[in-house]
């Protein structure tokens, strides 16, 4: 009882994530980490190019997060830990931020980083990544000396240190990128790339791999341990899943397939895990045109809510593996807030919402017609719930017509042109809800042809003040309740059916140490990762 | 031939009754020569089980095969769903019956077009002869070179992928190898003595390609279109399988394509709709086998 108490007090008096992080640390708990091995790693995923400033996705951003170097890093409980940075401070007023840059630290090329690169890297982020909230907030970045970088804040961000932490913000080489060239179209993106991070780019065969070697020069006392990272690129589902079985990769991240993750299960020399993904937060989530046809109405809205079964989708079609969503934030995250509205399977309180929206039914039962897209990908989380909601809206009277797109492309045209119905979707958190959450709901980023705003149009003007205090906010506790409200509004105005949050796994060879595990995954640095025992 | 025989005037020669059932009618003669082939006439057989089905199994089936009726991937047999459910706990069943329609009409309405393009092209081709010819046979041969699938596929991707498009983009497809039969028919046909003589006295050129060539033709035409009728349902199973296809009318091929995935965990759900896909074509091929002998002028008196 006594320990029991102790134990109480203690974690009362730290703070939750820093006593984990201080417990918890994988290094301390095993044997110090052996150099050398090859890791291949299977991907369905092809990267246009390797520079992840400017492009988003993780088929960039996990090479790049090899190649490319962070003033911070995250650890799978949310803290941060110096990388690039060696120390920083905030000002009390929240608009400063000055990082002291670790000495001695150099690109591929064997260049100091300096902070000229570290404000070319800011600039050409602001400048070019579709992301514009995750540094929007920063002003300029001053460099009094080559080791002292200065952020200034035209506002206070909660989560520049976040957003510092992944591959959205890599430190770029200034001499390199900064000769007058489009960044987004740089040669240099793929051939020739000088990086900053732990593992050197050797070679990238377009569609097929990506040769990773160790960064003999990466001035770091901790890593990287292997000599070699291969990422195979394989675009048939079962193709993937037969190179772990075999023995031919040793990692398969981003798996999302119950499937997939079923068989692989099953295979005696492989580990799952569902860590490493904290900070993605993949929602699946029914979007509504909340401007156009019958889902202008909000009654329209909770009415197909309340006839969709989330547990069906869950456990029968994604065999249990995915989690429920009730709201915009990912249950992962802390600012999640799930005493809302959830709109729980009830057949009788749809059909009553449908009567009051005037909606009657005709002569063959049905009230109206409704148009649902989805994503020409991951066909679990998108075309099998287009497909279960004919027979689950048809019990409620709506006749859905599930309209299927050939490419990506053609899909993104039309959610992003706003001529769509309903769709299905798939939008990441993104790790705080400034960079990835505050875009599907403010008023001023409903941009037409723009994929990922606001493309259900929806405006109220309380969410929009909410989500700017919010996003300038740097007390904890203030911003949960300000988030917590948020989501409670959006619940009830509902301008999105959120589903569940898309199980994402990673197989990897059980003698492989430190698997990529922090909140951003293979989206951050795996110089801690080793092979226990190298697989012959 | 008679059993009768006259018993009076043996002499007289009676040409009439002699001749009557020498010259049987056309198609009965057909007939005649497509019953001998059993083969065929299984093809017939089966052919017409599976029309039925499309015309009266929703009266007999009464069912929503987009319904979730019972678990997902449940095998067959389960709970009286004798084919099993697909991924989303839909009755197979009710999916071949239902989808049985819009594989037929695909498969007949492609069938027809590529019948009335090739025969369109080849007939204007083999009469006309000259430029005409030379045009129309390179137009035959840039479509024959270009593979049909892919055709095919780029075709339903540029309009979305309804049952008129899928139909009309497998006709476009394939009516080169009958375009180039008809215009081998219609060079034969054209040098022979009764069209010189319709010629002779006055016959308009769209009178002899219609009315005096293409009957004459058509044997060959009719075989090549049964087979049409074949290759298009593989079409469209196949463009299904890509999922490029109407995913609200069910149709055989959608089923293989939706329910690929999950071929290692329920095994039913592809091999089914796979099974109605293979008799379809088999009854359709074993006709035009049939039809080919029996219209096959050399083959008759076998």
């Amino acid at each position: 009882m006594v320990k029991f108490k102790k134990l109480a007090t203690v974690a009362l008096t730290a703070t939750v994530g820093a006593m984990f992080g201080a417990t918890m640390q994988p290094q301390t708990a095993q044997a110090a980490p052996k150099a050398g091995g090859t890791l291949v790693w299977v991907s369905s995923q092809v990267p246009r190019h390797f520079n992840p400033a400017v492009q988003s996705g993780v088929a960039t951003m996990a090479p790049g997060a090899q190649l490319f170097g962070f003033l911070v890093r995250a650890d799978e409980n949310w803290n941060i830990h110096p990388y690039l940075a060696e120390s920083w401070t905030v000002s009390d007023d929240g608009l400063t931020v000055a990082f002291k840059l670790r000495k001695g630290a150099k690109f591929h090329d064997g260049q100091e980083i300096t902070s000229a690169d570290v404000a070319f890297s800011v600039a050409t982020q602001q400048a070019n990544h579709p992301f514009k909230t995750s540094l929007g907030a920063v002003e300029r970045v001053e460099t009094p000396d080559p080791m002292t970088a200065v952020f200034k804040l035209k506002q206070p961000h909660p989560a520049l240190l976040l957003a510092l932490s992944t591959a959205l913000a890599p430190i770029i080489p200034k001499h390199v990128y900064g000769d007058g060239q489009d960044v987004k179209k740089h040669p240099r993106n793929v051939k020739d790339l000088v990086g900053s991070g732990p593992f050197l780019l050797k070679e990238y065969k377009k569609a097929q791999h990506v040769i990773m070697l160790k960064n003999p020069n990466f001035n770091s006392s901790d890593g990287p341990y292997l000599d070699r990272i291969i990422i195979k690129i394989i675009r048939d589902a079962s193709a993937r899943v037969i190179a772990m079985e075999k023995k031919e990769a040793q990692i398969f991240p981003y798996m999302v397939d119950s499937k997939d993750i079923r068989r692989l299960s099953k295979s005696k020399h492989i580990k799952i895990t569902d860590k490493g993904y904290a900070a993605i937060g993949p929602v699946t989530w029914l979007a509504f045109n909340t401007k156009d046809g019958p889902t202008a109405d909000v009654r329209v809205r909770q009415a197909i809510a309340y006839a969709i079964d989330r547990n069906f989708i869950i456990n029968a079609l994604h065999g249990g593996l995915s989690k429920p969503a009730t709201g915009p934030i990912a249950p992962g995250s802390p600012f999640y807030n799930g005493d809302v509205e959830t709109y729980d399977f009830d057949l009788d309180k749809a059909k009553a919402l449908l009567d009051e929206a005037g909606l009657k039914p005709g002569s063959d039962g049905m009230r109206f017609k409704l148009e649902v897209d989805h994503i020409p990908a991951v066909p679990e989380q998108q075309k099998a719930i287009a497909e279960y909601l004919r027979p689950a809206l048809k019990k409620v009277g709506i006749a859905v017509r599930v309209r299927n797109a050939p490419d990506f492309p053609t899909w993104a045209k039309r959610i992003s042109g706003h001529q769509f119905q309903a769709s299905m979707d798939i939008v990441f958190n993104w790790g705080d809800p400034v960079i990835g959450v505050h875009r599907t709901y403010l008023c001023n980023n409903i941009k037409k042809g723009v994929i990922w705003s606001n493309t259900q149009q929806y405006c109220n003007p309380k969410v929009d003040s909410i989500l700017e205090m919010a996003g300038k906010e740097t007390d904890m506790a203030k911003r949960v309740n300000l988030y917590g409200e948020f989501q409670r509004i959006v619940a009830d105005d509902l301008p999105l059916y959120w589903i569940n949050i898309m199980p994402q796994r990673t197989a990897y060879h059980m003698d492989l140490g430190n698997p990529p595990t922090s909140v951003w995954g293979v989206i951050s640095p795996m110089d801690q990762t080793y092979w226990k025992k190298q697989p012959k | 031939m008679t059993d009768q025989v006259e018993p009076s005037a043996p002499a007289a020669p009676k040409l009439e009754p002699d001749f009557v059932p020498e010259v049987e009618k056309p198609w009965l003669q057909t007939w005649r020569m497509f019953a001998k082939n059993r083969a065929a006439l299984f093809g017939l057989v089966l052919l017409s089980v599976i029309v039925g089905m499309a015309v009266l199994g929703p009266t007999l089936y009464p069912a929503d095969p987009y319904d979730i009726v019972w678990a997902p991937q449940s095998p067959p047999g389960t709970e009286g769903f004798i084919l099993g459910t697909d991924y989303l706990g839909r009755d197979l069943l009710a999916g071949i019956i239902y989808g049985s329609r819009a594989t037929l009409i695909v498969g007949a309405a492609a069938a027809l077009i590529t019948i009335v393009i090739g025969i369109l092209v080849g007939a204007l081709a083999g009469y006309y002869r000259g430029w005409v010819e030379e045009l129309l046979m390179r137009i035959t041969e840039f479509f024959q070179v270009l593979p049909p699938l892919l055709l095919a596929m780029v075709l339903v991707l540029l309009f979305s992928p309804t049952l008129v498009t899928i139909s009309i983009a497998i006709g476009v497809v394939s009516w080169t190898a009958t375009a180039r039969l008809a215009r081998a028919e219609f060079l034969r046909i054209r040098e022979l003595e009764y069209v010189k003589g319709a010629r002779s006295i006055g016959a308009r050129n769209s009178r002899i390609i219609w009315l005096v060539i293409l009957p004459n033709a058509a044997p060959p035409l009719i075989v090549s279109a049964a087979f049409a009728v074949g290759i298009a349902i593989l079409f469209e199973a196949g463009l299904s399988f890509l999922e490029l296809n109407d995913p609200n009318i069910m149709s055989w091929g959608y089923m293989i394509g939706s329910n690929r995935p999950y071929v290692l965990e329920s095994w039913w759900a592809v091999t089914f709709p796979g099974i109605a896909i293979f008799l379809t074509v088999l009854a359709v091929s074993l006709i035009g086998d049939g039809l080919n002998d029996a219209l096959n002028p050399r083959l008759r008196q076998r």
